[in-house]
């Protein structure tokens, strides 16, 4: 740190503290992409206080949700996932060094606009705690109502139970959170989970083997567009994906945090945003079984395309339905 | 465990507007340290689904999206972290702020609780005092008077 720095944090912790007692003095000076500093700290802040501090700075700095950001990185340091999950009390008394310590170092990552979900290394999808890995997509809470509506579907085809004997592909499976999901609502499901992205794969694997579900889950590094599939894969009752469905000139107005910390792969389609749905519907026409569906999240604007491509290029395919999302967006259920 | 069954079977006398509350105490069997933790009426629920701004998909990541399970007598919440949530986990960390809430300072989990963090503030000291043997020890070895000294065992 410079002198001058120096000088500029001492006359900050003077009217902090209001006297000249040098308690033991974080010095957690790293500096953001930006240029940020940690704000400096004293032994005696209470969890309540960082939330607040924390929250202040990252307003100034402008990173975006500065509240929520500050109490989900605290409230994980404190071993729980929201901060009404910490006991009241517990808010008011001091951080021990090693919280104070590891809550300054979290919130620095936030400083420079990292996701909340890659600082804390976890987040929650449906019932599910997931480990979280840049660059690897976070899963988005749309993504859990598809889930959600690929459950209710098979229910309404092969009984409350869903039947004996399943089996599924997913592709481009990210943190794994669709496959482990259904795996973990359907347990004599089997699936098959493609990633193009060696990181997803790993992680996928990661959190089949944190979840138990191992045994019922392959992962295989592949690419849909790409790669010669058939071979690999044996014919299924369902395909699910939340495919990349971007368009190209949409990713540069993303937000900082998808920006610069998100697998670009995991979002962009290309120009019409349909180059991956694509390849994952003629593997579909190939691939499933007789009367089998695929699901797949896509953009707004891609139903009636999609229904088009179906109907005039893809003989095999029958386009069922869309199903809308709570805030419009498309999910899409077709059948061979 | 006797001890709890006593205070329940005497009762207690809570502050005046938190005797305005009576809940029905269950004790969970089976298990070895229990705490009786509040049943919850449905009725007292209040579920709401929190959507974060932005066009949604995958164009936007947002921590706000969450459902919030609110005790509408006491104005208690929980937050999840998913917009689909483990009922019974919200549920279950809303009884434990419930007791918490009820029983004030006789609460079980707060007890709990502190008796950790007292073993663990015993510990740390210990281990403080232990360090501080050792490096006096040292010392004496690298003092100048090579007498030896011996003041540790």
């Amino acid at each position: 740190m410079t002198s001058k720095t120096m000088w500029l944090l001492g006359r900050l912790m003077h009217r902090h503290r209001g006297g000249l007692k040098l308690s033991s003095f974080v010095r957690s000076a790293s500096c953001t992409a930006e240029g940020a500093v940690a704000p400096p700290v004293d032994s005696s802040v209470t969890a309540e206080q960082a939330v607040r501090l924390w929250a202040q700075h990252f307003t100034l700095h402008g990173i975006s949700e500065p509240l929520l950001s500050s109490q989900y990185i605290i409230a994980h340091v404190l071993g729980r996932k929201t901060l009404d999950g910490v006991d009241r009390r517990r808010l008011k008394d001091p951080l021990t060094d090693t919280e104070r310590v590891s809550v300054w170092k979290l919130c620095t990552k936030r400083l420079t606009s990292m996701p909340v979900q890659y600082v804390i290394q976890e987040w929650d999808f449906r019932d599910l705690t997931l480990k979280m890995k840049p660059p690897v997509f976070i899963p988005r809470p749309e993504t859990e109502e598809l889930v959600g509506l690929v459950l209710e579907d098979l229910r309404l085809i092969r009984g409350e139970s869903y039947g004996t004997d399943l089996r599924c592909l997913e592709v481009g499976c990210g943190s794994g959170a669709i496959s482990l999901s259904l795996l973990h609502s359907i347990p004599q499901l089997r699936v098959l989970a493609l990633d193009q992205s060696q990181a997803a794969v790993c992680l996928t694997r990661e959190n089949a083997n944190r979840l138990g579900l191992q045994d019922k889950l392959e992962v295989q590094h592949l690419d849909v567009m790409g790669d010669a599939l058939l071979s690999k894969c044996g014919p299924v009752h369902f395909l699910v994906s939340n495919p990349p469905y971007l368009l190209t000139q949409e990713m540069q107005s993303l937000q900082t945090e998808i920006l610069r910390f998100e697998d670009h792969a995991a979002l962009d389609g290309g120009l019409d945003g349909l180059s991956v749905i694509r390849s994952i519907l003629v593997l579909a026409s190939k691939l499933l079984k007789e009367r089998g569906r695929v699901y797949l999240e896509v953009a707004p604007c891609h139903p009636p395309v999609i229904r088009q491509m179906i109907e005039e290029t893809m003989p095999g395919l029958l386009y069922l339905e869309t199903r809308c999302d709570l805030t419009n967006r498309r999910k899409k259920v077709k059948q061979v | 465990m006797s001890s709890l069954l006593l205070r329940i079977l005497y009762g207690f006398s809570p502050p005046l507007h938190r005797q305005l509350f009576k809940w029905p105490f269950v004790l969970a069997a089976g298990k070895k340290d229990l705490i009786d933790l509040p049943v919850l009426n449905e009725e007292d629920l209040e579920e709401q689904f929190v959507r974060g701004s932005g066009p949604g998909g995958q164009a936007t990541n947002k921590t706000s999206n969450c459902v919030v399970l609110k005790h509408t007598p006491t104005g208690i919440v929980v937050k999840t972290r998913s917009v689909t949530h483990n009922r019974k986990l919200a549920r279950d960390i809303l009884r434990e702020k419930l007791e918490v809430e009820y029983k004030g300072e006789e609460s079980e989990l707060l007890r709990r609780q502190n008796e950790s963090i007292q073993r663990k503030q015993v510990k740390r000291r210990k281990v403080n005092e232990n360090i501080e043997k050792k490096r006096r020890f040292k010392e004496t070895l690298n003092a100048e008077d090579f007498g030896f000294k011996s003041q540790e065992p």
